[in-house]
């Protein structure tokens, strides 16, 4: 005889193993996938030597940074030295409670209204999202900090300034799309796009969130410190920012929060703006075919292309551009992001408006 | 805070262009255009090596005769041809015929040669050669200290085909440091 918070407490820690899973093989993956595409790019072929074609490089990545040396430099803050990774990775995995990688379905086992595709749909999701990943930066901020050396300080102060300032545009450009869904329920969100691509956010009438959506891919490669705006552990200046006195274990998280962060913010443009699992067309083929119960492949199957192309952005972006220079990458947030996702939010407002006095 | 933006007038297309990242798409076509055009230009190493040119100055080595005998009379020219002082020689006398010089120990610092080929030219019997081995990457900098045993097995795995003794190329020509024992001595 179970109880109900004992259904409960299984039904969710099953739902948060699979997750886990997903995002740790996603980022066993990304490791993998970044050094391929950008060799290819590069007229290289990245990773070839583990495995063929090199695609048991991540496991030997892992490995050696598992059995690596666990230095704490002299003079450290020994404490908030190991903490910091941890505060990097946390919350960052806790953001992907709220993301629906599938249909909107619910069953009932004993009494308990189960939703097999999202950990828990509250109805702040996404506020919920930006709140804890505005947290991991307190990771990289006190890990650059106890580290006890100038360049992890530098990269730790640099990487603070820079995610306050692309924090808000990414905020901001967040709000035309809830302005358009009126929730702030990622799923809620995510079924307001059902139908043609057209009815996608990026596209929908009455305001077409392009702008915004521009505005929140920019802003997220800086708040995740991804090439073009790495100031945070620029290799020619900063030997590696803000880990630069880490290695092993806890480089390792620190790496996988980025990468962790990297699939989140994916998945929440997917989901905000491209529509998360519905496809470009209305319903899906499994239905066409008769297999309604299997069409949740089909939807996950599109929430992850959706996913993957935005990760696919991110290293085409680093194959591409060199590094900006510090005014830039501020004068660049403040001077042009901002008032593009403020005049973003207006319109997006006044359109609405207008739409419901027609109707 | 400098303000380094200058307020240059933009025309409209330029205008246009900035406001769509022209330059940036630009770029990032062409990045684009190699992912699908993948021609790789690397070359995986130790699986795969590249064609090395014919005249290649590779690992140094010491050569016989095809009878075995070394071809080296220790003349210490290559010493004295080393720029960067590689070479070691300690002549002998070969016991025994007061006519014949041969190098009794011959040392090799591989660790400072720059491959320049002058002991090669400098030597006056061809005992000195240059092998196409360039995978010379040790553990510890003595094992390139090299000595005559050393530089001799390097040149019989390098130079399977060796040549006659020199009188025996030219029958007709006096030769120094030649011990004659297969011509039959004057009778006096």
């Amino acid at each position: 005889m179970v109880t109900e918070f004992g259904l409960r407490l299984a039904i969710s820690l099953t739902q948060i193993g699979a997750v886990m899973c997903i995002v740790v093989l996603t980022v066993l993956i990304l490791t993998l996938a970044e050094r391929k595409v950008l060799g290819w790019m590069q007229d290289r072929m990245g990773p070839m030597e583990v495995g063929p074609y090199g695609i048991l490089q991540p496991f030997a990545d892992a490995i050696k940074l598992f059995f690596k040396e666990d230095i704490v430099p002299a003079g450290a803050n020994k404490l908030i030295f190991t903490m910091a990774p941890i505060l990097c990775l946390i919350p960052t995995f806790i953001g992907f409670a709220v993301i629906p990688w599938g249909p909107n379905w619910t069953f009932e086992v004993n009494g308990i209204i189960v939703k097999p595709f999202v950990i828990s749909d509250i109805n702040i999701g996404i506020l919920y999202i930006l709140a804890f990943a505005s947290l991991a930066a307190y990771g990289i901020i006190l890990g650059g900090w106890a580290s006890n050396s100038k360049y992890s300080l530098l990269g730790g102060l640099r990487s603070a300034a820079q995610v306050i300032s692309y924090e808000l545009n990414v905020g901001l450009a967040i709000v035309g799309v809830l302005i358009l869904a009126g929730s702030l329920s990622l799923v809620k969100i995510t079924d307001g796009q059902t139908g043609w691509f057209w009815n996608w956010y990026i596209f929908a009438l009455p305001a077409p969130q392009l702008f915004a959506f521009v505005v929140y891919v920019i802003s997220v490669v800086a708040e995740t410190n991804r090439v073009p705006f790495d100031l945070p552990e620029a290799e020619s200046e900063l030997v590696a920012g803000f880990f630069t006195e880490y290695s092993g274990l806890r480089f390792a998280f620190f790496f996988l929060a980025e990468y962790a962060n990297m699939v989140l913010v994916s998945c929440v443009a997917s989901a905000l703006f491209l529509g998360g699992w519905n496809a470009p067309y209305p319903g899906t083929l499994m239905d066409l075919v008769g297999l309604s119960s299997w069409s949740w492949i089909e939807s996950t199957m599109w929430f992850a292309i959706k996913t993957y192309s935005l990760l696919f952005l991110f290293f085409w972006l680093r194959a591409t551009l060199p590094r900006l220079r510090y005014d830039q990458l501020m004068r660049f947030g403040w001077k042009v992001m901002l008032p593009i996702a403020l005049a973003n939010i207006v319109v997006t407002a006044i359109a609405v408006f207008i739409a419901q006095q027609i109707k | 805070m400098r303000s380094s933006h200058t307020t240059k007038r933009l025309s409209l297309s330029e205008w246009f262009k900035t406001i769509t990242f022209y330059e940036i798409l630009v770029g990032m076509k062409a990045t684009l255009s190699h992912l699908l055009n993948y021609r790789p230009i690397t070359l995986q190493y130790p699986h795969e090596k590249r064609t090395l040119p014919d005249n290649y100055r590779g690992m140094l080595a010491l050569l016989r005769y095809d009878d075995g005998t070394e071809k080296c009379v220790g003349c210490d020219l290559c010493e004295a041809a080393c720029p960067s002082r590689v070479i070691r020689v300690v002549s002998a006398e070969v016991p025994g015929e007061p006519t014949k010089r041969y190098s009794k120990e011959y040392y090799m610092d591989m660790t400072r040669c720059l491959f320049c080929g002058m002991c090669v030219d400098a030597c006056p019997v061809d005992a000195l050669g240059m092998t196409r081995e360039f995978e010379w990457a040790v553990y510890d900098k003595r094992q390139l200290h090299l000595n005559k045993q050393q530089l001799l097995a390097i040149g019989d795995r390098s130079f399977p085909v060796r040549e006659k003794r020199l009188e025996l190329q030219h029958p007709n020509v006096a030769f120094f440091n030649v011990a004659f024992n297969h011509v039959p001595p004057k009778p006096n």
